[in-house]
């Protein structure tokens, strides 16, 4: 069972924003607060690539994928770590909900 | 992972399926040349093809994005056989293509014309001599960009470090791969292969760009092509009007009776 509170998958997100930048990542530390754009720096393929990782941990239930390709460009650039991690939280909870 | 060793090569590919779909017709969606990847794809086409009971295939070619990029290996023929490699089953598969993507859902249907249920072309054009021609003077001219120290100051300005990253590895598949020999030297398939593709097909260009000059030839080896010109556009088509780009897609689809069903 994969752990899907708050600090749990904050911690996960973060692992999987690192492992997609790589050396190149930002020297700000990543926070709920950090928008992917500017503060991270990310480009869209890096956001692509994101969504792969996530949605492999955590599964179609969280609906990554539409979540990140429904955004616009300027929605992806003002996207914030929080943003994500909460969506993910909500889905999950609402999938375990179902069971 | 979302990551697939075809030919000997590691490709990015993601792959994104409906649910409640028993046994989803698939669509692939290719990039362009050099600064292109399937990120374009990815934010405009692959949800909508998704909520149309799709299962959406997107790879970053070889060279490209986050894909292994080979020293050799970048003739026509190695793309189309990198689609080869991945897309294994009988088919039929609906091929959508920016710029030089789509010239290689072409050639893929050239070389399977009973595996490709249609063929949707934005600013890109079969594999003919002529585009080739242009193919390979566009080329030379990104080339020549990309080595200006100038050019990465300026998108290094607008995108930071990382955009400044992508367009050095862009500069790399230029400068340090066989791509501005082996592209231009590429076989090309014939009139009569190309001629042989009877899918639908649905080419849309910007009138700002000059790619819309390929229409007419397209359409001499493709009566059946339907043709798509959106005003006051470039060959940034796809990124710049997604919304134009997905309606005359998804009303094309129904018209050919392409699978998938509306959302």
């Amino acid at each position: 069972m994969i752990p899907v509170d708050t600090p749990s998958v904050t911690a996960e997100v973060t692992r999987a924003l690192q492992a997609v930048l790589g050396d190149f990542g930002a020297d700000a530390p990543i926070t709920p607060e950090s928008t992917f754009r500017d503060d991270l720096g990310m480009e869209s393929i890096d956001v692509v690539a994101l969504a792969g990782r996530l949605q492999a941990r955590y599964g179609a239930g969280v609906n990554l994928a539409q979540f990140v390709a429904s955004l616009d460009v300027d929605s992806v650039r003002e996207l914030r770590v929080g943003q994500l991690v909460d969506h993910i939280v909500l889905s999950m909870s609402a999938a375990g909900d179902r069971l | 992972m979302s990551t697939v060793r075809v030919n000997g090569v590691d490709l990015h590919v993601q792959v994104l399926t409906p649910t409640g779909v028993a046994d989803p017709p698939t669509a692939v969606l290719l990039h362009g040349l050099a600064t292109d990847s399937m990120a374009s794809w990815y934010f405009t086409m692959a949800y909508p093809l998704v909520e149309r009971g799709f299962r959406v295939v997107l790879l970053d070619l070889r060279g490209h994005g986050r894909s292994e990029r080979p020293a050799l290996g970048y003739a026509l023929g190695d793309f189309v056989d990198d689609l080869d490699g991945l897309l294994d089953g009988p088919g039929p598969f609906l091929l959508l293509g920016n710029s030089f993507g789509g010239t290689v859902a072409f050639a893929y249907a050239a070389r399977h014309p009973g595996k490709v249920s249609g063929v949707v072309s934005i600013e890109s054009s079969p594999p003919t001599p002529v585009w080739f021609a242009r193919l390979t003077n566009r080329l030379s001219q990104l080339a020549e960009a990309v080595s200006r120290p100038r050019t990465l100051v300026a998108v290094g300005a607008k995108r930071g470090a990382r955009g400044t990253q992508r367009a050095q590895e862009a500069a790399r598949l230029l400068a340090e791969t066989s791509v501005r020999e082996e592209l231009p030297a590429s076989r090309l398939p014939s009139r009569a292969q190309l001629q042989a593709i009877t899918c639908p097909v649905l080419c849309l260009y910007g009138d700002r760009s000059h790619v819309v000059e390929m229409a007419p030839e397209t359409q001499r080896l493709m009566p059946q092509a339907a043709l798509r010109v959106f005003t006051g556009q470039k060959h940034s088509l796809l990124v710049d009007q997604p919304e134009d780009v997905r309606a005359a897609i998804t009303s094309w689809m129904r018209t050919a009776r392409l699978g998938g069903h509306d959302a």
